[in-house]
């Protein structure tokens, strides 16, 4: 192997595939990543056969070749480096890096050893633009269940319809929906005739989330029978630049849309940015279980706020707000809550509740595409 | 040689040529799933095994295979994740402090999606007494046999006793013995709602193959079919098909089913068909059991005397015990002391109390309108027809005996009738209900409905 490539480019192909290496003490190959020199482009594979991240990045390539290397120091070194430009070679089992005045020789392994990461048949495909899954992920991935103990709520449901793409994350207490709205097919191609849909880990769905970066423009998504793969390209020639691969996770997800409540019994419209700060406030003394109450009082034009620990001390608090429908007195996560509340980005919010000890929701007001459903805590 | 043998080998063999942490990553939940003809496949547990053993070791295996059966030539892999999903269950610790409030969950999330059981509902955590062993005992020959003891199992009984949970936990039951059989749990609001959206969207027949591939039927709340009529249409041939096929069916009611109104005759009598079991009020015993289990379920101590004066003093419902239970955790947790039986007393005196008194004239009148569902009104018009005197006699028999209001002002209540009218009524409901058992019955479960909610 001998090429030369940009330093910027190297630092970010490590700095993209260095996230998915892990210590690994079964298989220490896969603390290592997989650096390739193709004609004109430069590979860095990771995986932890989970997750498998591919990197392309354009190079002048004098000789083709392939090594493995230690994720962790390639990283410290390509970290240090500050020259425009730098040589790679490989010579037996060490990576050479070469610039005008420093040479590192990292020792590695032979690249027989890495794992395969599974490939695609690239027929048929979902293209769709980057930014909007991007932001629509960031709403709802911190809602995923942690537990494995119902696998199939571990991981974000995508669901791929006509002109629309649903983002889905639930905890069993909490469960969050952005729909995303293509109009005229807007940057949204689905080569699928049915509706299609699958489970992503939570992790691979962070990762997706770091690797769109914020001028990325489309996203390709491929499927196979267990797996999925994200795709995204580099601006100046038509070449994958990231290739994400992960499992999908085995099963179904659950009827979401039975949770999701009709019209509530009580509703009230909050500034979010006041309520959000409230709220916090409470939470100091929210104690163990987390617990704020919310009293409303049908015709007042506040909503009390209170929260109280033994050892702690109490809060009273009031915010405007206009309310409709019955009085209710009701107990939250203030977490929970509070998760709910920064993911939306409106001035106000619609909070409507089904008594207490029925789901909540809360509605960002002018924007119907996200929802957040909660559930209260009983006493 | 069978299969299992036949991949034993193999990674008898593969397992001295690579290393043990190389064997146990790519090797790890794989076995052979089928050998037809020349082929064998293989099954793996992720696709970077697949792709691994495909390329790296494809060759060895199939050379390995070949040595054992000549007939051997090709082999193929397939990702089956399945096997390496982890096993479900085994109860979770829970953490004292944590128990004192409860966050809530969806409950929609806990539902199994192809039955529509919900896991909790067990026989392990159904408590038998005297007031339910009969229903016990029919749940249990129908869980050994479904389709052929009792068919159809119809049970009934006053709100919040067991009927969800015993017909549920048949449901559960019978899935886990044999989890091929197609069970299915449907309340009668849902049904309905399936149903019409089903003739909404005209996919009817769909529905029906449905319905009648099942198994086993459960059907909770049976009587909220009265007056639908196409539901009861659609039901009414399901029902059939099942029966002829000795598919178990399980129904739940609020009531005998004689006596759910406006329910067509061909209905009643297919209901009666199989076996009829009652639930009624828990005795003191039963109802200290069901109180001890919920708080260990709750996992909170409270002393004995304190559940023994709330088994003594809440007789009506179980879910009553419940409510009393969880204000007595509240205390807990605001004071951070057990509550004294005194402490107690006056927690659940409003409980215990009040609602046998506070009731109105009003609500008494829509109770029974509703139970026997009669357009709203008719009950006061002046008509002779049984289906209305009776219903009104009733109605002022519990006026008389729940409000004791006098003869005279129940009559202006009925369009001015004679109080002699009234006295006749009363005393003729007294003694119906005395000498049978049926009215008897239909007395009691409205006036639940009139101290419920």
């Amino acid at each position: 192997m001998n090429l030369t490539i940009l330093t910027k480019e190297l630092k970010k192909g490590v700095s993209i595939t260095e996230r998915v290496t892990g210590k690994n003490l079964t298989l220490p190959i896969l603390d290592n990543v997989l650096i390739e020199a193709l004609s004109n482009f430069l590979k860095i594979s990771a995986t932890d056969l989970e997750l498998g991240v591919q990197w392309w990045g354009m190079c002048k390539t004098e000789k083709e070749g392939k090594i493995t290397i230690p994720a962790k120091l390639l990283g410290q070194i390509t970290g240090s480096l500050s020259d425009e430009k730098v040589n790679i070679k490989e010579k037996g089992n060490t990576l050479v890096l070469e610039g005008k005045n420093y040479k590192t020789q990292i020792k590695g392994f032979t690249a027989d050893e890495f794992p395969i990461i599974p490939s695609f048949s690239k027929d048929v495909f979902i293209e769709i633009d980057a930014r909007k899954i991007k932001d629509g992920l960031m709403s709802v991935v911190d809602m995923v269940s942690l537990s494995q103990i119902k696998p199939e709520i571990s991981g974000v449901y995508f669901l791929f319809e006509k002109d629309l793409v649903r983002l889905v994350a639930t905890d069993s207490f909490r469960l969050s929906e952005k729909v995303i709205t293509f109009s005229n097919k807007q940057g949204y191609k689905n080569m699928f005739k049915e509706r299609v849909s699958f489970i992503l880990p939570q992790r691979a769905a962070k990762e997706l989330i770091n690797i769109v970066s914020d001028e990325e423009k489309t996203l390709r998504i491929y499927f196979s029978e267990s797996q999925v793969l994200f795709e995204t390209f580099l601006s100046t020639v038509n070449h994958p630049e990231i290739n994400l691969i992960s499992r999908q996770i085995e099963g179904e997800y659950p009827s979401y849309q039975e949770i999701i409540p009709r019209e509530g019994k009580t509703k009230i419209t909050v500034n979010k940015e006041e309520f959000l700060r409230q709220i916090k406030t409470a939470g100091i003394f929210g104690g163990r279980t987390n617990e704020v109450v919310l009293k409303i009082a049908a015709k007042e034009k506040e909503v009390e706020i209170f929260s109280q620990d033994a050892d702690v001390g109490e809060a009273n608090l009031n915010i405007p707000a206009k309310i409709e429908g019955s009085s209710l007195k009701v107990s939250f996560n203030w977490k929970f809550l509070i998760d709910g509340l920064t993911t939306i980005k409106s001035s106000e919010i619609l909070f409507e509740f089904q008594g207490d000890d029925g789901p909540a929701a809360i509605r960002p007001i002018g924007d119907a595409s996200y929802l957040y459903v909660v559930m209260p805590i009983k006493l | 040689m069978d299969l299992e043998n036949l991949w034993q080998s193999v990674l008898a063999q593969i397992q001295l040529n690579i290393s043990p942490a190389n064997f146990a990553t790519w090797f790890a939940n794989t076995k052979i799933l089928s050998l037809e003809n020349d082929t064998v496949i293989v099954s793996v547990s992720n696709s970077f095994s697949k792709e691994w053993l495909e390329q790296k070791y494809g060759k060895d295996i199939l050379k390995i295979l070949h040595s054992t059966d000549e007939n051997i030539k090709n082999i193929s892999f397939v990702v089956d994740p399945k096997k390496t999903k982890k096993t479900m269950g085994g109860k979770k610790s829970v953490n004292k402090e944590d128990v004192l409030t409860e966050q809530l969950g969806f409950k929609e999330l806990e539902v199994n999606k192809e039955t529509n059981l919900n896991p909790r509902y067990v026989f392990e955590n159904f408590i038998v007494g005297p007031f339910n062993e009969m229903a016990f005992a029919a749940a249990m020959a129908v869980v050994e046999e479904p389709g052929k003891n009792y068919n159809p199992l119809f049970v009934y009984g006053g709100v919040g006793l067991g009927k969800t949970h015993l017909v549920q936990a048949v449901g559960n039951k019978i899935k886990e013995d044999a989890p091929e059989k197609r069970v299915k749990y449907l309340p009668a609001e849902k049904m309905i709602s399936i149903i019409i959206n089903s003739i909404k969207n005209h996919n009817v027949e769909e529905l029906k193959k449905n319905l009648r591939e099942l198994d086993v039927l459960i059907v909770d709340d049976i009587q909220f079919i009265a007056g639908k009529d196409k539901t009861q249409e659609e039901f009414f041939h399901t029902f059939n098909s099942l029966y002829q096929k000795n598919k178990q069916i399980i129904l739940s009611s609020d009531r005998h089913p004689s006596t759910i109104p406006a329910i067509t005759e061909r209905l009643k009598s297919r209901f009666k068909g199989g076996m009829i079991a009652d639930i009624s009020s828990p005795d003191f015993e039963t109802r200290a059991a069901i109180l001890k289990q919920k708080a260990e379920e709750k996992n909170v101590d409270l002393p004995k005397d304190i559940l023994d004066f709330m088994a003594n003093n809440i007789q009506r419902n179980i879910r009553e015990l419940e409510s009393a239970l969880n204000r007595l955790i509240i205390f807990k947790k605001a004071n951070n002391k057990s509550p004294s039986l005194e402490d107690a007393k006056k927690l659940l005196k409003t409980i215990i109390v009040s609602p046998s008194k506070i009731t109105n004239s009003k609500k008494i009148i829509q109770s029974v309108t509703e139970f026997y569902d009669i357009p709203n009104g008719n009950m006061f018009f002046v008509s002779r027809k049984k289906e209305f005197s009776r219903p009104r006699q009733v109605a002022m028999f519990l006026l008389k005996k729940e409000l004791k209001l006098s003869y005279s002002e129940i009559g202006r209540k009925f369009g001015g009738k004679d109080h002699t009218t009234v006295i006749h009524a009363c005393q003729l409901i007294e003694k119906t209900a005395e000498e049978d058992e049926k009215t008897h019955q239909e007395i009691e479960l409205i006036l639940q409905r009139v101290y419920s909610n």
